[in-house]
């Protein structure tokens, strides 16, 4: 990484230094408008009118788990981790909600937390394995990944159980994208938190873990709570997902843990670690999102649909380098 | 020669862990040593160890191979709906078979190599791409030589046996004298372990650091595909998603045979222990009739307390 040496820059220099820094986020910005546009046209072609608000709240409301897993995943990653288990945390969380919710919102809200606090504790045990027992991220959530979809199965062995219909209204109301509120929310808590010394931390310890010990960081707590707070966003993903189903499946979240590495790559955060954001990480999720609707609305045949988004991902990550060396090259 | 120590006492280990589940196996459940138990454990466990050939190749080098489970069914795909079942058309079949995956595996290091794509993405996209390929051009498995058998050459092949050996041993015999010749004692192997340790050091070295990527993951791409032909030839039919069991298993295998996940450590030996204790593992499990969810449970901590012995041993 070069050093940061904004302050020297002569006049006009820092626009061009913001840029080359924030590149990643800029063209997930410019990929999502794309995505979006790619989508209101498609879908006035081919239903002759525009997406209104239906169209707005059910893309919201189907990218809403994977906007959380996402960010999760990208707290991690940031760090030079990674976390298969993501997966397995969302199908936990969601077992232990269709299992223990019932039927009044009182209830659902009161083991929502302590669902959440379960992501936090799969979290805490990735963290430890990685930090303390010094074990590399994608084999321990590679292990922990079976452990935890073993426990959700145990929790809910066949899909059902039931969610309140307060609770879905609340996360994913199906008449309006209030869904967005908690976006904006997460979106909140992450501009905070990446001002506080934590934020900080964690881009250090992406960067070069050494150096960063070296100055004083304490890397294994903030590595510790990278991945308790991937824990407890995945099991809001397991949430949300639930929410919407209005009903568990212990396996539904399986698909998780790779969509959620996607989401994070289109968000522009490096898998490299310490480049990137959890705004990029949203962005990606959208995207993931839209595309899914832009090849249903034009009619491709569904069989082709993963060779399509392949392709996509493919192309999205080789144009990103080209377009991020060049503008590297023009400074 | 320290580092040959360490990486021979994790094989070590592996060997160990698999002798040792053989044994729980036998306690729990007499006859389980017996040999034609032992013998379909290891046939069971030979294609674990053929798919996780091509992944040891890829991670050694700090790489992944996560293109593995549809690589290995459309291989499957092709060979039956290339020969339709009859052994005239069985030679051409298996060249198709195994040459897509060669060919895929090869676009793996092409982007990883040339165009500087994370393996991990890289391979996850190519993943989709096979199988959206797959479902799209045999019209979501209803095409008519979808249903065709493998040709009985192959089914052979998986079944039948040569000096009271099952064929599919000596397979994974030759197979692991090949690897670990390869990557022990050829400039190949050294070239291997040489960018697993160092890339910068490999390019001033002078190894063709492209050349070798693109080889190694046409390698993993290629042991994909002809476990994709044992598979179908031993199960007559190939099937949608019969090659995602074998995706994380190849990963594990990979690891507690001792091979460092970041790349440059570690031997096939180890790997191939590793495929018959995770498949000792699954059989015993299996003859405790224990249910699904705590297989999968002891799945991961077995995992888990194999390299948390492997750590210690670093340190």
């Amino acid at each position: 990484m070069p050093p940061d040496n904004s302050a020297s820059l002569p006049r006009g220099g820092r626009l061009n230094h913001a840029i080359a820094q924030n590149i990643g986020l800029i063209l997930a910005g410019a990929i999502l408008l794309l995505a979006v546009f790619g989508f209101i046209l498609i879908y006035g072609i081919a239903q002759q009118r525009l997406p209104g608000n239906f169209e707005l709240t059910s893309t919201v409301n189907s990218a809403t788990p994977l906007v959380f897993a996402a960010v999760g995943q990208s707290f991690v990653i940031l760090t030079k981790g990674i976390d298969l288990s993501v997966g397995g945390v969302v199908d936990l969380a969601n077992a232990m909600a269709a299992v223990t919710m019932g039927k009044s919102l009182g209830s659902a809200l009161a083991w929502s937390v302590v669902i959440l606090l379960v992501g936090a504790g799969c979290g805490l045990i990735n963290g430890l394995l990685v930090g303390l027992g010094r074990l590399q991220p994608i084999v321990v959530t590679l292990a922990t990944l079976s452990i935890f979809q073993g426990v959700a199965i145990r929790v809910l062995p066949q899909p059902g159980g039931a969610i309140p219909a307060g609770y879905t209204n609340l996360l994913v109301n199906p008449g309006a994208p209030y869904a967005l509120i908690f976006i904006g929310l997460l979106a909140l808590g992450w501009f905070a938190l990446r001002r506080s010394r934590i934020g900080v931390d964690l881009y250090a310890i992406g960067n070069d873990e050494a150096a960063a010990r070296a100055v004083g960081i304490n890397v294994l707590r903030t590595k510790i709570l990278a991945y308790m707070i991937d824990g407890t966003l995945a099991a809001a993903a397991g949430l949300f997902l639930a929410a919407s189903a209005t009903a568990g499946d212990a396996t539904s979240g399986n698909s998780y843990t790779l969509s959620s590495i996607v989401a994070v790559v289109l968000g522009g955060v490096s898998l490299f670690g310490g480049r990137g954001s959890a705004i990029g990480a949203i962005a990606g999720a959208f995207i993931t999102t839209l595309i899914v609707d832009i090849l249903f609305f034009s009619h491709v045949n569904p069989l082709y649909q993963s060779f399509y988004e392949g392709a996509f991902l493919l192309f999205a990550v080789v144009a990103g380098r080209v377009i991020g060396g060049a503008i590297g090259r023009r400074r | 020669m320290k580092r040959f120590s360490i990486d021979s006492r994790r094989a070590l280990y592996a060997f160990a862990a698999a002798v040792s589940l053989f044994v729980i196996g036998e306690l729990v459940h007499p006859g389980f040593l017996g040999l034609a138990s032992v013998e379909s454990i290891l046939v069971i466990a030979s294609f674990v160890g053929l798919v996780a050939a091509g992944q040891c190749f890829v991670i050694l080098i700090g790489g992944i191979d996560l293109s593995v489970p549809w690589v290995l069914n459309a291989a499957a795909i092709v060979l039956t709906t290339t020969s339709l079942g009859r052994n005239a058309g069985a030679p051409e079949a298996l060249a198709a078979a195994l040459g897509m995956g060669a060919l895929v595996g090869a676009a793996n290091g092409i982007g990883v190599a040339w165009f500087g794509i994370p393996a991990v993405v890289m391979t996850l996209a190519m993943n989709g791409i096979i199988e959206g390929l797959t479902l799209g051009l045999s019209g979501g498995f209803t095409c008519g030589a979808c249903s065709s058998y493998a040709p009985p050459l192959i089914q052979g092949l998986a079944h039948d046996a040569f000096l009271g050996v099952p064929d599919a041993l000596w397979l994974w015999l030759v197979v692991t004298v090949l690897v670990s010749g390869a990557l022990g004692l050829t400039r190949f192997g050294r070239a291997t372990y040489a960018l697993g340790n160092n890339p910068r050091a490999a390019v001033l070295a002078g190894i063709n650091v492209g050349r070798l990527t693109v080889a190694l993951y046409a390698a993993s791409g290629f042991f994909a595909a002809l476990t994709g032909v044992m598979l179908v030839g031993f199960g007559g039919q190939a099937s949608l998603g019969m090659g995602d069991p074998y995706l994380f298993t190849s990963i594990a295998a990979v690891v507690i045979g001792g091979v460092n996940i970041l790349g440059g450590r570690g031997n096939y030996l180890g790997v191939a222990a590793g495929a018959v204790s995770l498949t000792v593992l699954v059989s015993v499990l299996l003859a405790l009739n224990v249910p699904d969810y705590v297989r999968s449970i002891a799945y991961g901590v077995v995992i888990l307390v194999l390299l948390l012995a492997y750590g210690r041993d670093q340190n």
